[in-house]
Parts: structure tokens; sequence; C-alpha cells
């Protein structure tokens, strides 16, 4: 059959009541436990991922979050076509990907921030050539893109270091570089930030959102950094105990969780205790409903008109943490 | 992307000729980073001169069933050269990857990473042959009367034999490395073929110095065609054509066996957890 490897359909992930369950051994502490297990090996089965259904548009950045153990490695590994599902139905960008079809493999690339694919004592130079032949990348467009990629990522003076010595951050440009050579369509991401330095997460978000814009690959990522997420991913899928607890936009999942604001007043006025207000570190914080901070203002201006004051949306990882904890998000189809 | 991959086997086979000088060129880059460590790696698997030593004290009496000190020279000789260039270390690199999850990233690669190891086997042989050369010439000075011309049909079979051995050990150890897909550790398993083909492949004694009802029962396993078969070929100890058509055979089984183990082996890891 041929497929379309380039066109929308490449970039596109269906997933449809996907599960994934894990027969783990489970051996009792001490010597008794031990010899236990060697004559009759307890199982237990994991439930790691439930019944998961979401689709990705071709081109869109997706944050994918959840606690530690939620499912979304798991996730990641089904649709990359390392593991296989236990049920359900993935097709990503028209493939199954656990049949890893090679045209499947040339269109998908997989990063995770703790596994590495570089050869370890050789300069990274030597993987990119690797995966070049691997991937059957002619000579001509893999200069054009490992240059534009090395630029992107101000990469040079790195190439030619064994890995061994490179920084953990460093390390990560040439992981992403190796994984990109092959210009896939669709890019799942795993915690591509971890470990690094503020700087360097800055950087890799950069890359990311510039690649992104220039290929219109399809970016599924998870991350414990926030700050990624509100950079990268308009869209986000949270998930718990495998099971998927929110599918929609960042702005809309604030909204619904953390409907209310936090007013505050950069000085202690004793009148603003009537209105609602407390002091908190020598500032006078009140909490209301979004629909009702101009209603407040008013009636804070009313009794100090000169105040200097700010109006804060609750922090992104706070938001996530109460869906985490069991508030109720709206969930968007 | 350059060209989409197909899936069939001509079209996977294809890609890896095409692409095998460039793997076989970062393979080789990688042995010369691990130069030192190779060397001595390939230093170890000298037990052919220890067993000469030992057979060569043995004969020095008088010759044992008609082999004297020349020709267990000779035999453990070419046994050295057939053991250092059909050595690899694919059962560590497998059970390792395997146990480690190293192998995920590989598995993420439009290329069975199995052909990577076989590149990084091919590209250890230049070092083999440095170790080997002074070896062979060192024997050489200390008896040259070992020396020996094989006659065309012995060279030529000979050839075709290392070729089939080295094939045929290293599916051996690229199987026994995929047991870790299942006991999550293979070296146990290893350690106890070694023992076995140790005995049976030619590597502490020849074949020939077995009893004749056990000579023709190892002459069939698979241990022999991995050794002591193109020893024996090149001193005319063992007929051409039947080895080699033993070989073959092997070849064949353990070829067929390596590709359903390892699909198998990749749906369990898939199972288990990558």
């Amino acid at each position: 059959m041929i497929r379309d490897t380039t066109g929308p359909e490449a970039r596109l992930i269906r997933v449809t009541g996907l599960s994934k369950t894990y027969r783990v051994p489970v051996t009792k502490p001490g010597l008794r436990g031990s010899i236990a297990s060697f004559f009759a090996r307890e199982v237990r089965e994991v439930h790691a991922v439930r019944d998961l259904s979401f689709r990705i548009e071709p081109g869109e950045r997706v944050g994918f979050l959840g606690p530690n153990g939620a499912g979304k490695t798991t996730t990641l590994k089904m649709l990359s076509g390392l593991l296989y599902p236990s049920g359900g139905e993935v097709r990503v960008g028209g493939f199954v990907p656990q049949e890893r079809d090679p045209a499947f493999l040339q269109l998908v690339t997989l990063v995770m921030g703790q596994k590495q694919q570089l050869l370890w004592d050789l300069p990274a130079r030597e993987t990119f050539e690797l995966n070049r032949a691997m991937y059957g990348v002619d000579r001509k467009e893999f200069t054009e893109t490992l240059d534009e990629l090395i630029a992107l990522l101000r990469a040079e003076p790195l190439l030619e270091k064994p890995v061994r010595n490179l920084s953990l951050g460093e390390r990560m440009k040439c992981e992403l570089i190796a994984a990109l050579v092959h210009r896939p369509m669709i890019l799942f991401l795993d915690e591509p930030t971890i470990g690094l330095d503020v700087e360097m997460q800055v950087q890799v978000r950069q890359f990311i959102a510039e690649h992104n814009r220039r290929t219109g690959a399809t970016v599924l990522l998870t991350s414990h950094y926030m700050q990624d997420i509100a950079a990268l991913t308009p869209r986000l899928l949270i998930i718990d105990e495998g099971q998927l607890r929110y599918d929609g936009a960042l702005d809309e999942l604030t909204r619904t969780v953390a409907p209310e604001r936090r007013i505050v007043v950069h000085q202690v006025l004793p009148e603003l205790a009537a209105l609602g207000f407390a002091v908190t570190e020598g500032r006078m914080v009140a909490t209301v409903p979004a629909s009702e901070v101009n209603a407040l203002l008013q009636r804070v201006f009313a009794v100090a008109p000169l105040v200097e004051l700010g109006v804060e949306v609750p922090p992104l990882d706070e938001v996530i943490g109460r869906v985490f904890r069991g508030a109720s998000p709206t969930e968007t189809p | 992307m350059s060209r989409v991959l197909g899936a069939g086997p001509i079209a996977r086979l294809r890609h890896v000729i095409v692409a095998w000088p460039s793997i076989l060129r970062v393979a080789f880059a990688g042995m010369v980073a691990y130069r030192a460590e190779m060397i001595i790696w390939v230093l170890s698997a000298t037990l052919p001169l220890v067993m000469l030593s030992l057979w060569n004290a043995a004969a020095g009496g008088g010759a044992i069933d008609g082999w004297d000190q020349t020709a267990f020279t000779r035999y453990f000789a070419v046994n050295l050269v057939v053991r250092q260039l059909t050595g690899s270390w694919v059962v560590w690199e497998l059970n390792w990857s395997i146990r480690k999850g190293d192998l995920s990233p590989k598995l993420l690669r439009p290329m069975n990473p199995l052909v990577f190891n076989l590149a990084e086997t091919f590209a250890a042989l230049p070092f083999r042959v440095v170790v080997l050369l002074p070896l062979v010439g060192v024997l050489a000075m200390w008896r040259p009367e070992a020396l020996f011309l094989p006659s065309p049909a012995a060279a030529a079979g000979f050839v075709a034999s290392s070729l089939f051995a080295f094939c045929l050990a290293w599916l051996v150890q690229a199987l026994f490395g995929m047991i870790a897909f299942w006991t999550e550790q293979s070296m146990g398993f290893w350690s106890a073929w070694f023992a076995v083909w140790a005995l049976f492949a030619g590597y502490f004694v020849p074949l020939a110095l077995f009893p004749p009802s056990l000579v023709a029962l190892a002459q069939v396993l698979p241990f022999y065609s991995t050794l002591g078969a193109p020893v024996d070929v090149l001193l005319g100890h063992a007929p051409v054509a039947s080895t080699l058509a033993i070989q073959a055979g092997w070849l064949a089984a353990l070829g067929l066996l390596t590709a359903l183990v390892w699909r198998s082996g990749i749906r369990r890891y898939g199972a288990v957890g990558a």
C-alpha cells in the first residue's frame, strides 16, 4: 500500500480506548520472600493506561501532563511503537505504531530526557551520521538539515567532543539534533528539559517552538516544568492513574479549575479589611471569582484611590496540582 | 526525508546494503575509541595458547593417538586464528541493552539494531588481526616445523568454513543475548553454553582425540561448526564438502531461529515495558 508521508494525515494522531496493563512480579522482603517467589512467583497487574482517547491535529503542539506514574511515558512509547497496547486502537501518521513499519519510524521521533541514543564515546557527529544512514537520508538533505539544526541550537562547538565530555544540557541539544536529522513530522518529547539549567531550558523551548513553526510538525510534549507547557503547548492533555482527566485549551483549564483571582494591594490599609482583604507578608490580599474582580476594584479605589495593586491568576503548577488532587475541569471532546 | 523505506524483506536488505559502508565506518570509529580495552578483550580469548602449552607438554613423551607436538602446534595455532576471527561481543551488548532499556532508542530507527552489532563485529576484525599477527609469528619461530602449505582445496574450504563459522558464532551469541527479553539476564545461560561448547567445538581438545562414536556425534552438533570445523578442514582432518554442508544446514536453521526469536523478543519487550 502506498501511503502519503508528507500530507496532513502524516502528522495526525488518533487514539481510541487505548490501554496498557503490565504484569509486575511481586517479591516480599527478606529471605523467606525471596525463596517463596523463587517457587511461586506472585504477579500483580498494573493498569498503566486505561481507556485513553484523544486526537491531535496536524501541526498541533500539545502538552501531556500528569503526576509521576500517571502513564505519560507509557503512552508516548505506545504512540512511537516501542510498546504494544493491551487494548484500544492507535493511528499515528496513518500507521499502526506497533507494526513498526520503516516508513512509520521515518515519520516519528521520540526524545527521552532520561535515555540517550548518542554513542557515548564518540563525538555526536558520528551518531548523526549513523542516523543519516539508518534513516536513508540523502547526503545533501542531511547537510542542510544538520546546518539548520546546529544553527538553531547554537551547537557548533559541541559536535567534535566525545559525548561523554558534554554537559547534560549540551547532550540534550545533540539528542535533539540526532532525533531530528531525518525530519520527522511527529515529535514525541518526553521531559526534554529535565535537569537543564534555566538558560538551557529557554533555548530548548525556543528551538521546539521554532522547529514546529518552520516544519509544521506535530508535537506531543511531557514535562514537569510548567514554563515548558505555558510557553509551548496551547492545548493540554492531563492524565492521572492512566485515565484522561482533561483535554482542552490551557486558558480554558485555568478558567474552569481556578476561576478565582487574587487582588494584591502592595501596602497594608486597615480599611480594606472590610472588603475582604487579609494581611499577608506586608501586603493585603483578597481572593474573589473572576467575575467579581471589577466590582471589587471599584470599591477598593473608592476607599483608596491612589493605591498600588495587582490582579493575579493562580500559577499554572497550582492549577495543574488542583486537577491532580481531584478538581473537576470542564472536559472537551 | 530522502526516500520512504519499504517494509518488505528485499527493501530492508537493500536499505542495509546501501547504508552498510556508513554504519561500518561509525562502528570502526567506536572500536578505535575503545582500542585499549578492545586489545585486552582480544587477548583474553587466547585460551588456545594455554591449551597448546598443556598438550605440548603431554605430547613431550611421545605422540598421543598419532598427534605429536607439531600436530598440536598446528591445530591450536589455526584454532587461535579461527577463534579470533569469529569472535564477537554481541551476547554482552544485547544482554546489557535489553536489561538497561538502552535498546529502546535503537528500536526507534528504521533498521534492525542487530545490523549495528554486526558492523561492530566486523569493525573489530582489524584489531584482532593486529593481535594475531605477532602471536602467530612467535609460534612460527618457536616451532618452524609446524609451518605448512595447505592444498588449494583445503585453503578454499577453510575460507568458506571460516565464513560459516563467523556467521554461526555470531548468531549463537545473538540468540543467547536475546534470552534477556524473557529472563532479563542471559549471561548465566551463555556461561552454561560456553562450557559445553568449549568441549565439543574442539576448543580444549581436538575432536580427533575423542572416541570415534563421539566424534561422529560432535561433528553434527552446532558447537563444532562454529570453531573446530574450519580448523579441521584446513588441516585435512575433516572432509570439506560434508563439513560445509553441515555448517550450511546449521546456518539456515539458526538464521531462521534468530529471526523468529528476535520478532518474538521484540513483542515481549514491547509487552513488558520497553
